[in-house]
């Protein structure tokens, strides 16, 4: 390191040189790239003989993978109830679990080996992009899944047991192959204790939201709303259901599929105002830097009134709550008398998405450990373990609900058919990217609403144009 | 040089020199070759690829990556970031850490050429941030600037009544507070790297600037600075180059990973983003292929730049 | 760029000259005490200020880590009730922090031994005997210098895959193996290793060589027995950065670490981890615990060899 002027020289100029090179040295190991990694399931997947006890076939001395997405619901839930569930009919194969925060980091890579685990719940923050799986055929088509008999009862199908919106948001290219197993309604949530101990209403109109905001404002008692901050789905997701609301379903379709100026529909810029001006007067001090867990825990400590949130919630802070909290949520206000849809439409879809790697070694146990998560029992010990409800209908039936999962599971039965969802999010997750940006800034103050809707069109239109990028539609 | 003044046969002794030279490089140059080398190589072909990461044969697009990036708002953003960090890091990082350095060297009580007392202290406490892993500080200092009372900084801020401040949450304040925590981290290394330089300086030539008549300014200004100016040209350099590869700490460190709403991106976590998040590994690669231009543009200026400024004494 | 490894840590560089007099220790106190100047004073309130942004966030998060978490979130000066210590045994136990400490200290080990062992003897062939190519090679291993490895993670990761299946050694060196990792430090840091050392072996004198060479020593047994003893300072201040470099490494372990293998993580993967984990789990003090875990043993060895590390760093300045 002593210090020759000329060395130091000789490493500029030799990173200027590696410029000239190495595009040359590129162009000649062209044919190395990706597919060196290759492999992939050369060999066809094993199967066993069809049994009635074993209807897709699966073969009975052939290891797998689950993988396991270690968020909200933690991982627990496979390992006793899902897993034993399988092996209990399967007890030669054998079940190896892995449990990750970070999906993507962690088997992005398996996938371009060709080396993936057979069944994936990807989800969470890091969950892998399903566009560019279906893409590739990565997913395993599990239409069989659907028409083989259910685990509970050989003469019902597994497809006549789930709702059929798991159905529809599982399908990709016209194929089902994403498993919603848990069914998430959003609303608006709150504490039983602190509402009743200060008189407070559910407000059932955008003008009593507003006046209640107002109110608990002025009593000095706690900040009337929050969100997280740092994820601002978490009010857009709000925004999104309002706007459907007022100006109907077709709102959210358009969206979803990259419309020409679906972001700039009337509903759409009406329900960004409205919450925009909520950011303005009515948020937690400091919302803007707080996470789901910070705003959460402040919730849990009736610090602020009301936040939105999917029906995990209680589940997630099962440790910060206190005893007689009494969690509750109500669905969104009606916004005027002309909205398109009635008062209890929620945003509810199932979520929390599972898939069988097409291209691993032993697609056939992943569906058949689907099977087992369809059934009565899979189902229902699993929403009373983390608090929610699944796809499976009537599977909550008989079992013991907290009481914010009990307030969620009403609402979604007094909605009816009047349910929303929008699905870009799991689609394009870079338009997810900016409307989530861009939103936390509407909230801030610092985005107006025209600027806002401008912004996430323009990106819309871009991934519209884009063609490594795969379009759906809906 | 080398030895071949060995009394040997020639032949002989050539043989030995060249197997000692194969067998020295070989295993090195394979290493590099393999680990270092060929990924490079192929970076730049899967940059001209649709390649989303999970196919096995990408498509060929040809430029189609770069036309795109071209209009890609955000990417600009992140480049105008680190622009913007290689104008400022290395300004900012080697003002401060000349500035102590001087002061430990000869910002002492005796007269302009001792250091303080406890100068070793300092040049011990200083360097702790370098010590310290990236994701680390930027774990860290996720929690100093937390937005409300909890916050190390905030909390104060508060009970005092005052408005707490977005370090990382207000998206005018955001990049500030990254730069801070990027030259909080640096300083300390190039104070010690400084002082290093100064002690070497001939106390003579402090004497005689003394004897002029020049005070401590004029002395840092006529004597220190000229004569560490290889040094600080160095030190440039090198926080240039991190300036443009800063990544974990703002990966770590922001919300949305360079948030808020891009106001912290830099042009890695938008490589990382778009390959390991969005799988456009082949986009991705094109934007990396921009910025090692980017880093080869900075090379050659600072390469012309050192050049005529050299200062010979 | 500038190969993973060097620029995550903050790197260093060469001063200027050679061939100085230093002012003996006791001069200088004599001078202190014979002028006691005003700045003086200012001098040291500059550098305790800076002394106390060094040290406070650190110390805070010493603190928060004995907090329970109710005491966390909230006032932030606030001292805690009772030293919660059981948030370390958390970090240690069920955030793994010890293992992903040890697995550090083992591939740091292992890649800052191959680095300085195969960085050195490409170094000094470099600088010291001619041949053809020798130019090429070397500038081949300075442009590294200037990559971003960002660059190279994907294709990366398919090398890493691919040495998986080379017989023999293949399930030592694929991926998730440490074995992998450290021939990847150790590639990602040579072009530094190489860049300073060979200037460093260029530098010293060729005499006692060529009298070894006349004795009829082997060109292997200079090297080892004259030429690295006589690059000593050199090699002590690239080992330093070269293990602050590794030690500091998170992307490339992020990339072929995946998480079916976190026994063999790391401890800047562990670290960000926890602190994504509180996201979920919303256990913010074993999130401080494990901070102060991973600050704490760098900070001791760091005191402890202080006085190694910066002559180190200087030695290769000053030589």
């Amino acid at each position: 390191m002593a210090d020759h002027p000329l060395s130091r020289r000789e490493l500029l100029r030799s990173a200027a040189l590696a410029g000239l090179l190495l595009p040359a040295a590129g162009a000649l190991s062209a044919c190395a790239s990706p597919a060196g990694g290759g492999g992939g399931a050369a060999s066809p997947a094993p199967t066993g003989p069809k049994t009635a006890a074993n209807p897709l076939g699966i073969a009975e001395d052939r290891p797998f993978e689950v993988v396991i997405f270690d968020g909200g619901y933690g991982d627990a839930y496979a390992r006793t109830i899902h897993e034993p569930l399988f092996t209990g009919k399967h007890g030669k194969v054998q079940i190896k679990h892995t449990a990750t925060k970070e999906i993507a980091k962690t088997l992005q890579p398996r996938f371009a080996g060709g080396n993936p685990p057979e069944f994936i719940n990807n989800s969470g923050d890091n969950a892998m992009d399903f566009g560019a799986l279906a893409q590739d055929g990565q997913l395993q088509d599990l239409t069989e899944l659907l028409d083989a008999p259910s685990w509970d009862d050989p003469n019902v199908k597994v497809r006549d047991t789930i709702l059929p919106s798991a159905v529809e948001l599982g399908t990709y290219d016209g194929k089902y192959c994403v498993l919603e197993y848990a069914n998430t309604v959003w609303g608006i949530w709150y504490s039983k204790k602190l509402f009743d101990d200060n008189g407070w209403q559910v407000p059932k109109t955008w003008d009593e939201f507003t006046a209640l905001c107002e109110k608990i404002k002025k009593s000095g008692e706690c900040a009337p709303f929050t969100y997280a901050g740092k994820h601002p789905f978490y009010i857009y997701e709000t925004i999104l259901t309002l706007a459907a609301k007022i100006g109907g379903v077709d709102v959210l379709k358009n969206i979803d599929n990259l419309q020409p100026g679906a972001w700039k529909a009337g509903a759409v810029a009406t329900a960004a105002g409205a919450f925009a001006e909520i950011g303005a007067k009515y948020l937690m001090e400091g919302t803007e830097g707080l996470d789901h867990i910070q705003t959460q825990t402040a919730h849990n400590k009736y610090q602020v009134a009301m936040l939105p949130c999917g029906s995990w919630l209680e589940n997630e802070q099962k440790d910060s709550t206190p005893e007689d909290f009494g969690y509750a949520m109500f669905p969104l206000p009606s916004f005027s008398g002309s909205d398109a849809l009635p008062y209890g439409t929620v945003h509810s879809r199932p979520g929390e998405e599972y898939f069988v790697a097409a291209k691993s070694a032993n697609p056939r146990a992943g569906m058949e450990y689907m099977r087992a998560m369809l059934s009565k029992e899979g189902a229902g010990k699993f929403s009373e373990l983390v608090s929610a409800l699944t796809v499976v209908k009537g599977a909550a039936e008989g079992r013991t609900l907290t009481p914010g999962l009990e307030s969620a599971a009403g609402a979604l039965s007094q909605a009816g058919t009047n349910v929303t969802y929008f699905r870009f999010r799991q689609w394009y997750k870079e338009l997810h990217d900016e409307v989530a940006a861009a939103t936390g800034q509407l909230m801030a103050g610092r985005l107006k609403v025209d600027a806002w809707a401008d912004r996430i069109q323009k990106k819309s239109d871009e991934i519209k144009d884009d063609s490594s990028v795969k379009k759906f539609t809906r | 040089m080398s030895g071949t003044a060995r009394p040997a046969g020639p032949n002989r002794v050539a043989f030995a020199r060249a197997r000692f030279i194969a067998g020295f490089l070989a295993l090195p140059v394979l290493l590099y070759l393999i680990y270092v080398i060929s990924p490079y190589a192929q970076a730049f072909h899967i940059a001209m690829t649709n390649w989303r990461g999970v196919s096995a044969s990408p498509a060929f697009v040809g430029l189609e990556n770069f036309r795109r990036l071209l209009g890609d708002g955000v990417f600009w953003t992140a480049v105008g970031h680190n622009g913007l960090l290689l104008l400022l890091l290395p300004v900012l990082t080697i003002a401060i850490a000349l500035f102590f350095a001087f002061l430990l060297n000869a910002g002492g009580s005796g007269g302009g050429v001792s250091g303080v007392a406890g100068s070793r202290f300092y040049r011990v406490i200083f360097f702790f941030p370098q010590v310290l892993a990236v994701a680390i500080v930027a774990v860290l200092f996720q929690q100093v600037l937390r937005p409300d009372r909890s916050g190390m900084l905030n909390g104060p801020l508060i009970a005092l009544g005052l408005r707490p401040v977005g370090f990382l949450s207000d998206p005018r304040l955001a990049f500030w507070s990254i730069l801070a925590v990027l030259v909080w981290q640096a300083v300390g290394f190039y104070v010690v790297l400084f002082s290093a330089g100064m002690a070497s300086i001939p106390r003579e030539m402090y004497e005689a600037a003394q004897i002029d008549g020049a005070g401590r300014a004029q002395m840092f200004f006529r004597v220190t600075l000229p004569l560490l100016w290889d040094t600080v040209q160095v030190g440039w350099i090198y926080l240039g180059i991190a300036a443009l590869d800063v990544f974990a700490i703002v990966w770590v460190m922001t919300a949305e990973h360079g948030g808020p709403d891009h106001s912290t991106t830099v042009m890695a976590a938008e490589i990382y983003r778009n390959a390991f998040q969005y799988f456009k590994f082949g986009y991705a690669s094109a934007m990396g292929v921009v910025l090692f231009f980017f880093t080869v543009a900075f090379a050659v200026a600072a390469l012309r730049l050192s050049r005529r400024e050299r200062i010979e004494f | 760029m500038g190969g993973a490894m060097v620029t995550e840590t903050a790197n260093t560089g060469g001063t200027g000259r050679s061939g100085r007099t230093r002012l003996s220790r006791s001069a200088a106190r004599q001078r202190r005490r014979a002028r006691l100047g005003p700045l003086s004073g200012l001098s040291h309130v500059a550098l305790a200020v800076w002394t106390v942004l060094v040290v406070v966030p650190i110390l805070w998060t010493f603190l928060a880590s004995v907090k329970t978490e109710d005491e966390i979130f909230g006032s932030a000066w606030s001292m805690p009730a009772a030293l919660r210590w059981d948030n370390w045994g958390r970090a240690w136990e069920q955030a793994h922090i010890g293992r992903y400490m040890l697995n550090s200290v083992i591939v740091v080990a292992f890649g800052t031994f191959g680095t300085m062992l195969l960085g050195s003897m490409a170094a000094y062939v470099l600088a010291r005997y001619r041949f053809r190519g020798n130019r090429a090679i070397y500038l081949l291993f300075v442009s590294g210098l200037a990559f971003p490895v960002y660059l190279a993670l994907t294709p990366l990761f398919f090398v890493v895959q691919n040495m998986g299946s080379v017989p023999l050694v293949g399930p030592l060196i694929g991926l998730d193996t440490r074995g992998g990792l450290v021939l990847v430090y150790i590639a990602y840091s040579l072009p530094f290793t190489v860049f300073f050392l060979s200037a460093f072996f260029r530098t010293l004198p060729g005499a006692v060589a060529e009298a070894a060479f006349v004795d009829g020593a082997s060109h292997s047994r200079v090297f080892f027995q004259i030429m690295l003893p006589m690059a000593r300072p050199g090699i002590v201040s690239i080992t330093i950065f070269n293990i602050l470099g590794q030690w500091n490494q998170y992307q490339i372990p992020l990339v072929l670490l995946s998480g079916q293998s976190k026994d063999k993580w790391v401890l800047t993967q562990g670290i960000a981890d926890i602190s994504t984990a509180a996201g979920y789990d919303a256990d913010w003090a074993a999130l401080f615990a494990a901070l102060s875990m991973a600050i704490l043993p760098m900070l001791v060895v760091y005191t402890v060899f202080q006085r190694q590390i910066q002559a180190g760093l200087t030695a290769g300045a000053l030589k």
